[in-house]
């Protein structure tokens, strides 16, 4: 009987926890994949590796992949916590500490190895299916299969690196006096909470302090203020956890309820694994905050896009003609757009500009406002209007040493960018009469504005690139080409965030399941034994489902609170639409916990009942 | 003999595998109103099949099995476990104690699953602590106690519920002779004292001898039984010759 021999049967005769780490490692391994299916694509080779979506597409690898690192690092964690006790006992026969590193990293690997191949054949078949979802997602004319020679290359070895370092480091962590010392006694028990309530007040208190000062424009310390008041919420959600969790069992022990029906059993259970159930609900937590901040935030970039890009580029078609340009030639290029806008119903104005080019400001009389905003505003002879010239900026008030407007009072000032963001700083609205003995080069401008805008992608793409902008002759721009870009970089995110929210809710659900599968054993045994005293499986259900349902739903409670909050605190930049949104992923996530949860019951149950 | 407590009527019970194994091959047997009956046997002979089957663990492959004129096996699984927390006390070898809840929530555990009124659990807890002695106990947890003050903890468990039928399997199997002797008194004074009847399993003799009858199964089959009369001394003497004849076991001594 061989060294390897040992490690093969090893696996063989404990199937059932192999298989779980087995598969864990595999599900990562198969994301990551598909990942890198989708980024070293033929149709994306041209993609600028700086652009917003190289960058995301880059960073979501990234994350996977480090995510695996973490996820497959507690895994093993999880997994060599369980299989402490035959460690125990290869020991004390007389395994040296170093066959028994040898005997962990190999299985590591063997496992490792097999799970990296059959995540790539998986992946393989997979990735059809995939990548057609892919392509319905970004609206992406070609994202056909094609064979992913450098994806496969990258996941082998990346992985392989990875197993072998996780191996290697983690195999450091077996402790020799802990395995014995766990064969001698079954029971290890767990150190309870201790009260620190100080502490958590503490942690609130800074929590919101931080918060505070977050929220108030206080320019202090940048992005090391942020990284702190993370940290901070961290620390308080994990205090809150804890010592709720504490003080409630605590109150629930002097209730009248706690010596009813399997009342005692459920506390007791949750009493003698505070600690580490603790440990669970804050991990579970964290992830599914991070799912339901990530998808909202998604959504919600999702959701403005429309909204965006037409408070950049006020108008479908906007061409400016310079003053230097030729009046021939402009009305040649006019002409032809409105050939090409010929099939479409749209609105069209034609107003000009004056432009003092050093100061960048505009100066634009009443009567083209009017026209442009389909209103009926008169000015006084010393009266004016400011508007601004770009998006988010305040439009400048001061004339106190414009070269016109000296004595001029202002009226009115509009927020909203007259023409697109940054083209002006700021535009004044003048009398008819002031702004004809204005002196400063005159701007030509034509705008188009189609009816149901959002339909005219291709005409737009046509025309923009028909009409490039000519430096100190032509600027044409267009909301629909504006909208058509945002919204296929806005897709892709969208993409890459669903796929990490599916990683994080199949980890934190594959966490819980390793979880319970590491003390299942302790719980069989335990429950075997009330079982023979008079427990029926019916009693014994409800001790699972509650312990499960806290374990599983407390973290979602927490979660969406936090979610609740954040998006109060954002109310006034959310729109009542998206708020309606969130709410429905909210749901469609609590559907699928309350799926996962009646899974996970149901296998555990089973599992705890057999022999 | 007054009124029968357990009534088993050609009891068989086969493992189905490879190889069918026939642990009980037929036993009849009675147990009355407070009695005190302790099974002897050598290893294999199906001594522990025989109290599975009558602590409704093992269902029988033939025969029936009455508790208080009850067939165990025709009730639901609810039903079954009310069953074994009224009619029902069991003493183990490894004392399947709870390590997750105190000494007092241990022995209170058959109580609260029927939710009897606290004042009521107290008054029986009370009682019963202070019949075994295990009173300064309570608050403790389970790892914090000896294995003779386990098995006198899972003891009180087992009859605060003044159950009609104490089963104990090896109950000292895990003791200390000092431990062995306390639990073996608690026992003799449960059962003259609150009037249990007790099935035992053992296979120590000296245990077996707190009995006032003992039968010896061999082969999944009633071999022998001998009644206990006035002097201990004597009867421990008749054990071991039973068991000289039964051969396996002696060694044990």
């Amino acid at each position: 009987m061989s060294f390897n021999h040992i490690v093969i049967q090893n696996i063989l005769r404990d199937k059932w926890t192999y298989v779980s780490y087995f598969l864990s490692s595999m599900f990562s391994i198969i994301i990551f994949f598909l990942f890198s299916v989708i980024v070293f694509h033929p149709s994306l080779t041209n993609l600028d590796p700086d652009s917003t979506l190289g960058l995301a597409l880059m960073l979501a690898s990234l994350l996977v992949y480090l995510f695996s690192f973490i996820y497959i690092a507690y895994s093993i964690m999880a997994f060599l916590k369980k299989k402490t006790k035959t460690l125990g006992i290869f020991m004390i026969t007389g395994a040296s500490m170093k066959q028994i590193r040898t005997l962990v990293f190999r299985e590591n690997i063997l496992i490792g190895v097999l799970a990296i191949i059959t995540a790539v054949i998986l992946g393989l078949v997979i990735s059809p299916l995939f990548l057609m979802g892919a392509k319905v997602v970004l609206n992406a004319e070609t994202f056909s299969m094609y064979v992913p020679i450098k994806a496969i290359m990258l996941t082998i070895g990346l992985f392989l690196v990875l197993f072998i370092v996780i191996s290697k480091v983690m195999t450091r962590f077996i402790n020799k006096e802990a395995s014995i010392q766990l064969l001698k006694s079954d029971v290890v028990i767990e150190k309870s909470i201790k009260p620190h309530y100080l502490l958590l007040f503490l942690s609130i208190m800074i929590s919101i302090g931080l918060g505070y000062f977050l929220n108030t424009d206080y320019d202090i310390g940048g992005s090391l203020f942020y990284v702190a008041f993370f940290v901070s919420v961290l620390c308080t959600i994990y205090l809150i956890i804890s010592q709720g969790m504490r003080f409630l069992l605590k109150a629930f022990e002097r209730s009248s309820a706690y010596m009813k029906q399997t009342n005692m059993l459920l506390a007791s259970n949750l009493n003698a694994k505070m600690k580490s159930h603790a440990n669970m609900l804050f991990l579970i937590t964290i992830l599914l905050s991070g799912v339901f901040l990530c998808t909202s935030i998604l959504f919600s970039s999702y959701y403005n896009v429309e909204k965006d890009s037409e408070a950049n580029y006020p108008y479908s078609f906007q061409y400016i003609a310079a003053p230097k340009a030729s009046p021939s030639k402009v009305e040649a290029d006019i002409e032809n757009i409105e050939k090409q806008l010929s099939t479409v119903d749209l609105d069209n104005y034609f107003i000009e500009f004056k432009s003092n080019e050093e100061r960048r400001i505009g100066y634009m009389s009443i009567s083209n406002y009017n026209l442009l905003h389909n209103k009926k505003i008169s000015l006084r002879a010393n009266e004016f209007i400011a508007v601004a010239g770009n998006r988010k900026t305040l439009p400048i008030t001061n004339v106190s040493d414009d070269k016109y407007l000296k004595q001029f009072k202002l009226v009115a000032v509009n927020e909203k960018n007259l023409l697109t963001t940054g083209f002006q700083q700021t535009y004044f609205i003048v009398p008819d009469e002031v702004y004809n003995n204005i002196k400063y080069p005159v701007y030509k401008t034509y705008l188009f504005e189609l009816d149901n805008w959002t339909a005219h992608t291709a005409l737009a793409k046509k025309i923009i690139e028909d009409f490039p902008h000519i430096y100190e002759e032509r600027y044409v721009t267009s909301k629909i080409e504006l909208y058509d870009a945002e919204m296929f970089i806005k897709s892709v995110m969208f993409f890459i965030g669903s796929m990490l929210s599916l990683i994080f809710l199949s980890a934190a659900m594959s966490i819980l399941y390793f979880y319970l599968q590491t003390t299942l054993l302790q719980e069989k045994e335990k429950y075997a034994g009330i079982r023979k005293l008079g427990l029926s499986k019916q009693e014994l259900f409800t001790v699972v489902s509650k312990e499960l349902a806290i374990l599983i739903f407390v973290p979602f409670t927490i979660a969406i609170t936090m979610l609740c909050a954040t998006l109060f605190a954002m109310r006034t930049m959310v729109s009542a639409a998206f708020l309606q949104v969130s709410m429905m992923s909210s749901l469609c996530f609590f559907a699928l916990f309350f799926v996962s949860f009646i899974f996970i019951r149901k296998s555990y149950f089973k599992r705890l009942l057999s022999n | 003999m007054g009124k029968s407590i357990l009534q088993v009527t050609n009891l068989q019970k086969e493992y189905i595998g490879e190889i069918t194994y026939k642990a009980l091959n037929g036993i009849d047997f009675q147990l009355g109103e407070n009695e005190f009956v302790a099974v002897m046997g050598p290893s294999g002979s199906g001594k522990t099949t025989f109290l599975n089957s009558i602590s409704t663990i093992d269902r029988p492959t033939v025969g029936e099995i009455l508790i208080n004129g009850r067939n165990p096996y025709s009730l639901d699984d609810e039903e079954l476990a009310k069953f074994r927390r009224s009619e029902l006390g069991f003493v183990f070898q490894d004392f399947n104690l709870v390590h997750t809840l105190t000494v007092k929530e241990n022995i209170l555990l058959p109580l609260t699953l029927d939710s009897l009124p606290a004042d009521k659990m107290q008054h029986q807890l009370k009682q019963i602590s202070q019949f075994l002695g295990i009173e300064e106990l309570l608050t403790k947890r389970i790892y914090e106690i000896s294995g003779g003050q386990k098995q006198r903890v899972a003891i009180a468990r087992a009859v605060i519920h003044e159950p009609s039928l104490l089963l104990a399997d090896e109950p000292t199997g895990n003791l200390d002779s000092k431990a062995v002797n306390d639990v073996m008194n608690l026992f003799s004074s449960i059962h003259t004292a609150l009037k249990t009847s007790i099935l035992m399993v053992t296979h120590d003799p000296y245990v077996a001898s707190f009995a006032n009858r003992i039968i010896f199964i061999k082969d999944g089959k009633l071999y022998n039984e001998i009644l206990r009369g006035h002097n201990r001394k004597q009867f421990y003497q008749e054990i071991m010759d039973t068991l000289a004849f039964l051969g396996g076991g002696q060694h044990e001594l």
